[in-house]
């Protein structure tokens, strides 16, 4: 029978107790992302408001007209042009709505194609060095999404480049404005770029009333149902104080007026051709609801936003330029 | 050769599961397989349409011997790897346990005459296809996916992970999936194989393999058999002791049986004395049960027969109803009759909503594909799964099909339900259901919360004459853990499921 010395005895259990110990790092390193996070501070929740636009620029734009390129082109001109918000060289993100693969344009639950490829022109006409355009579906895969909310091939027509958010870049990010949440999972590129348009569809949706520029914004995170549960209108604020985007543009070519936020029927479909186009959010938003016969103080994430500082209600004070087309 | 057919099947296999999409069909390997083909179209008792490449191999088994074990069979090359030269048997002599396989071979069979398939879970082409692509696949993915995760915080990996991100997706990896815990039953299972393996090489092929039997009794009969020069032999044993397959038996002048040789030809090309060679022969080979007795032969058809019906009796008992969320269109009584449990349909899911089902109450449903909505939702726009079933099992639908296939019905757990049990707003369900005319309604309610104050909440309520269970809701229901919303595979009110 072997017999193992003091020496031997004491190699084995060391060697055990590393390999033990290096499961353990292997699997607290496997468990380690997500969780949920913990109750922030609660002071200084407020962020500086949007900066006023510059001299013989309007706050915001509304264009109306039939044709969806030619708003977006006279909505950002009468905003001071493109190029207030891109500049050569740029690295531009275009966030649309891309939420399920199961509809085509005319369903009015994804972004017009066409308002997105406007976008990607005039962006890259600043000069922009790479125009991307993404969002992160719930329903469907990605690139089906896409393709069936004919994005893809309107953004490949203009020069742009459809990109499918990997889950590693998902990140938590602090939110050091979080009233409710301390941080955000939030898609990197995001962050990183130098331009963020942000470019919902205006919907009805059964909790915040609409969908527009700001809850559009769940796109970047990789939990958005986690978003919808107690004060989802703060929650949502606590995101759009992590993630600003540059300028927002509501398509509300084709609005949604129930069964949001997918539809389904030609009947819930209202074909409004209008672009609202403004580097304020809260304002965008706000005339968004006016679409609806609505106003700010329906949609509780718009309060909130305000409140917050991410922009103003007040329609009525603000430089808004109304363009026929 | 074999490293050719199994890099096929691998291809097939990891493509498909990456939504790559295949040069050939994904389930080419099932339809060359026999057993799969002969025990469905038994048990649908209708011809099936994979019987046709299987019949293929049947004929090269005819003409050529059990062939298949030793150059195509993707799990036999495995076992042939993975197995340890130096255990190799020092005997030279056949066991009688070979027999097993004829038994296991005929409980399939049996099975099959009596409405199951549960057994073709035993089938080597299943077993190595399923295990592979629910067990070991996606664990792959959930190592990548986490280390991917983990590493992008370091900027300098940044690009490198890019790229690597950006091959490996849709190419050898499909998006992010989660890991069926129940399939890691898959792996000891896998692991139980190898580890008999290493006892004897081919131990699964040699005792237990139910296509190895189909093909050794088909194979009795083949043109081509093995044959030992007697005069030249030097009786050096090299050929008995190195046969994979222990086919050679060394008491009897080096003749293999015929039913057990898969013509590796290693011993045509080991031979010290070049005094073996494939010779043509028609007369079929005399049975050889020596070492077996009666009551033995007897006794293990016996077993078999009552282990065959005590398989069987569970679902019989319980009749044809749902007890499980099946992939759209297919009703228990396709899945129990047609499915050959190859896993093709879990697969293939691009939501990963399709699972190897545990056998709960019915053992013969080991292994059959159900829907788990809380890991994957059944795509509103998807029919993936019937337009790759071998068998008809999950109907190929039109689309129109599809999106009125009745999957299951949910059903909210008033109990965990955010504004059901917290008197507060979440409407995730209702949001996320697809239907143009959505199952799931908001109820405006007016409560008095715990604090006195009179507040309206919106409530979610199921109209279960609209749901068609396809999960998305209890996919993204917000709760940690169990959802509060589940679908359950029992009828809607007033309609009938299924086909």
């Amino acid at each position: 029978m072997d017999t193992i010395d003091r020496r031997r005895f004491i190699e084995k259990m060391l060697a055990l107790g590393g390999g033990a110990a290096a499961a353990a790092a292997l699997m607290s390193l496997a468990g380690c992302s997500g969780g949920p996070s913990p109750a922030p501070t609660g002071e200084n929740i407020t962020v500086a408001p949007p900066s006023a636009p510059p001299a013989g620029a309007a706050y915001l734009a509304v264009a109306r007209g039939e044709h969806p390129e030619a708003l977006v082109q006279r909505s950002i001109a009468a905003l001071g042009g493109i190029e207030r918000f891109v500049k050569p060289g740029n690295d531009v993100i275009i966030k649309p709505n891309i939420c399920t693969s199961n509809r085509a344009p005319e369903y009015a639950a994804t972004t017009n194609p066409e308002v997105v490829a406007a976008l990607v022109t005039l962006c890259l006409g600043a000069g922009a060095a790479r125009v991307r355009v993404m969002d992160y579906p719930f329903s469907g895969g990605h690139e089906e999404a896409y393709s069936s909310s004919g994005i893809a091939e309107a953004v490949a027509g203009a020069g742009g480049r459809m990109e499918v958010m990997a889950g590693m870049k998902f990140q938590d990010t602090p939110a050091p404005h979080g009233l409710i949440l301390s941080s955000c999972r939030v898609y990197q590129e995001i962050l990183d770029a130098d331009v963020l348009i942000d470019v919902p569809i205006a919907k009805q949706h059964g909790n915040t009333v609409l969908t527009l520029g700001m809850k559009n914004l769940l796109g970047v995170v990789d939990n958005p149902s986690s978003y919808h549960t107690a004060q989802m209108s703060e929650r949502v604020v606590d995101l759009n104080t992590v993630v600003r985007p540059h300028l927002v543009v509501v398509d509300a070519v084709r609005i949604l007026l129930n069964n949001g936020p997918t539809g389904g029927s030609l009947n819930d479909v209202k074909r409004t051709n209008t672009v609202i186009a403004s580097h304020d959010i809260v304002a965008a938003d706000s005339y968004g609801a006016t679409l609806f016969g609505k106003t700010a103080a329906d949609l509780p994430i718009v309060q909130a936003g305000a409140r917050r500082g991410l922009g103003t209600t007040d329609l009525g004070s603000l430089n808004i330029e109304e363009i026929p087309v | 050769m074999q490293a050719l057919v199994l890099a096929l099947f691998l291809y097939l296999l990891v493509a498909d599961h990456a939504g790559a999409g295949t040069v050939l069909p994904a389930d080419l390997f099932f339809h060359l397989d026999p057993l799969a083909g002969l025990s469905s179209s038994l048990a649908s008792r209708s011809f099936m349409a994979p019987v046709l490449l299987g019949l293929l191999t049947l004929a090269l088994t005819l003409a050529l011997g059990r062939a298949w074990c030793s150059w195509a069979c993707p799990l036999g090359t495995l076992l042939d790897w993975t197995s340890l030269r130096r255990l190799r048997h020092p005997r030279g002599r056949p066991s009688p346990w070979r027999h097993v396989k004829y038994v296991t071979l005929l409980a399939v069979l049996v099975g099959a005459v009596l409405g199951t398939l549960g057994l073709l879970v035993l089938d080597p082409i299943t077993i190595l296809f399923r295990t592979l692509g629910s067990g070991v696949i996606p664990g792959i993915n959930l190592a990548v996916t986490r280390g991917e995760s983990w590493l992008y915080r370091f900027d300098a990996l940044q690009g490198f992970l890019d790229g690597f991100d950006r091959f490996v997706r849709g190419t050898l990896l499909p998006g992010a999936e989660p890991y069926f815990v129940p399939s890691l039953a898959l792996l000891l299972v896998m692991a139980a194989i190898l580890a008999a393996n290493a006892i004897r090489p081919r131990f699964w092929c040699r005792y237990l393999c139910p296509l190895g039997g189909l093909l050794g009794l088909a194979s009795r009969v083949s043109l081509l058999r093995r044959s030992v020069d007697q005069e030249k032999c030097s009786r050096c044993r090299k050929c008995a002791r190195e046969c994979p397959v222990g086919a050679i038996d060394s008491e009897k002048e080096y003749r293999s049986d015929p039913g057990e040789c898969t013509l590796c030809l290693r011993c045509v090309e080991g031979c010290p004395a070049h005094a073996i060679a494939l010779r043509r022969e028609t007369r079929p080979a005399a049975p050889d049960l020596e070492g077996l007795t009666r009551r033995q032969v007897l006794g293990s058809f016996g077993l078999m027969l009552a282990g065959v019906a005590l398989l069987r009796l569970p679902s019989v008992l319980r009749g044809s109803g749902r007890r499980r969320l099946r992939p759209p269109g297919s009703s228990e009584d396709d899945i129990m009759r047609r499915c050959i449990r190859c896993g093709i349909c879990v697969n293939i899911c691009p939501t990963r909503a399709i699972h190897p089902a545990g056998p709960g109450p019915d053992y013969d449903h080991l292994w059959t594909p159900a829907l788990v909505p809380r890991l994957g939702y059944c795509d509103y726009s998807c029919r993936r799964c019937g337009e790759a079933c071998p068998t008809g099992a999950i109907p190929a639908l039109t689309l129109a099909e599809k999106q009125s296939a009745v999957i299951g019905t949910a059903r909210i757990d008033t109990t965990r339900c955010i504004p059901w049990s917290q008197n507060t707003n979440c409407i995730v369900c209702q949001e996320m259901c697809p239907l143009a005319e959505k199952a799931i309604e908001l109820e405006d309610v007016a409560v008095t919360n715990g604090e006195g104050l009179e507040t309206t909440v919106r409530r979610p309520v199921v109209l279960p004459d609209r749901c068609i269970g396809c999960g998305l809701c209890e996919h993204q229901c917000p709760l940690n853990g169990e959802a509060a919303i589940r679908v359950y595979p029992e009828e809607g009110q007033g309609r009938r499921q299924g086909r």
